[in-house]
């Protein structure tokens, strides 16, 4: 669908001599996270604009600490430069928005040292118009449109709000996440209910939860079919984070590839049936810290219980992962519940016909 | 030749002005503002000392946010046009 009246880009305009040229213009202006980028013409830019049907000036949102405006035209020439196709940009969209809402708290967690990555997790029909796979690799480079929605988002905090390593970013450590860290769910081979209708989307409705993620912590059980045993190494992993990184309970992602949840699934175990006995096992003393060195912490209160989830509604459980391997992985949150995770309706726009021209 | 557009935010969220500095701090209120962190303690107690010995605050007070990575709270900042000055923006 074309839009009529069309408004023009106000963006500042460089003219350069080649791709060659782009790419030193855009690293070093600070503008890239180190790899190349796709140069963001004029065309590309309106192309996704065009498919979102957003006109340049539509306000995405306004992050609430800095007070910082982003419009649809600026987000849009970084999703073009992380990669995107237009049919990427409302997923990209959505998810900016989604990391605007306040209890999202943008500013804390893009500018801590502790140094977390926004972990976007696809829901509905859109995974499979944009070819999202949800199988072999979930979490690393499993396709095309996962990984370039992903980086959209880390190149719209660098340019757009600011976030690169000493400045805003006072990260310590990070993690390969902040690359680009984008899953989509297997919603095909699955019994259980889709992430988002969890957490209140309607069916058929596509979707992205956005988290405010640590790195991926991977564990292997390959030696039983009970689900208790089977989700007691999520648990554990859980734990060994509280005792290792966090005490507090937060907002953690649990990815359960095929052979796994064929097994849990098999039993008749829906996803509210894991979050509640992952809510009971995922739990330490505050004592325990005095085991891995941080006995100076642990005070006068080292029979205090903290639980991993503050409730069984914090555990994002997300079926991904290829079909064989007794693997899965736990995703901590950034810092316990001081973020949570946010979910949103992809706007109407992202099943529309591609726009003709 | 190609165009390319500027992926920075040319929009920039209305800027703050930083208040007047006063002349002197002898005889005036100086708050703390401190994300809460453990280091914080010790590097406010001694800031708290020097500012009283050495340049003459009359009070210092010391407020705690609810969250370190978020603003200060609003009871906070309420306060905050009782204070001469304020010390904040503390890391760990």
């Amino acid at each position: 669908m074309q839009l009529s009246n069309k408004q023009a880009l106000t963006s500042k305009v460089y003219e350069i001599d080649d791709f060659a040229a782009a790419q030193e213009l855009f690293h070093s202006n600070g503008w890239t996270d180190g790899l190349p980028v796709v140069p963001p013409t004029e065309e590309a830019v309106e192309a996704c604009l065009e498919w979102a049907l957003m006109p340049p000036d539509q306000l995405i949102g306004i992050e609430p600490v800095r007070e910082q405006p982003i419009t649809a035209e600026k987000l849009a020439i970084n999703a073009v430069m992380a990669g995107c196709l237009p049919m990427h940009f409302p997923v990209v969209a959505t998810a900016w928005s989604a990391m605007m809402q306040e209890e999202f708290l943008l500013h804390g967690t893009t500018s801590s040292t502790g140094g977390c990555a926004v972990l976007v997790i696809i829901n509905g029909p859109v995974r499979l118009e944009i070819g999202a796979n949800a199988t072999f690799n979930a979490l690393a480079n499993s396709d095309r449109a996962t990984a370039v929605i992903g980086r959209a988002l880390r190149l719209a905090l660098i340019n757009l709000m600011d976030v690169r390593p000493g400045g805003i970013d006072r990260t310590t450590l990070g993690h390969p996440g902040k690359f680009s860290y984008c899953i989509a769910e297997d919603e095909e081979d699955t019994t259980w209910q889709p992430l988002a209708q969890m957490r209140g989307i309607p069916e058929h409705t596509s979707a992205v939860t956005v988290m405010a993620a640590m790195a991926p912590r991977q564990i292997m059980n390959e030696w039983t079919t009970d689900p208790k045993e089977i989700l007691e190494t999520f648990a554990a992993e859980m734990r060994a984070n509280q005792r290792h990184y966090s005490i507090y309970g937060g907002n953690y992602a649990i990815v359960i590839p095929k052979q796994l949840r064929e097994h849990i699934q098999g039993a008749g175990w829906t996803k509210r049936d894991i979050a509640e006995f992952v809510y009971e096992r995922a739990r330490i003393r505050r004592a325990e810290w005095a085991d891995v060195g941080k006995g100076a912490v642990v005070r006068d209160r080292g029979d205090s219980v903290y639980t991993a989830l503050d409730s069984p509604d914090h555990l994002l459980v997300v079926a991904a992962g290829g079909p064989a391997g007794g693997f899965g992985a736990i995703i901590p949150p950034w810092m316990g519940h001081k973020t949570k995770a946010v979910t949103a309706a992809i706007g109407a726009c992202a099943d529309c016909e591609p726009p003709k021209s | 030749m190609i165009r390319v557009l500027d992926p920075t935010n040319e929009m920039k969220a209305a800027g703050t002005q930083p208040a007047l500095r006063p002349p002197s701090l002898k005889g005036k209120t100086v708050g703390f503002i401190s994300n809460g962190k453990e280091g914080t303690k010790g590097y406010f107690a001694h800031v708290d000392r020097m500012l009283r010995e050495e340049f003459g605050v009359r009070d210092v007070v010391w407020r705690t946010k609810s969250n370190y990575s978020a603003p200060a709270d609003q009871h906070i900042v309420d306060e905050i046009s009782r204070w001469h000055a304020v010390v904040t923006g503390v890391g760990d």
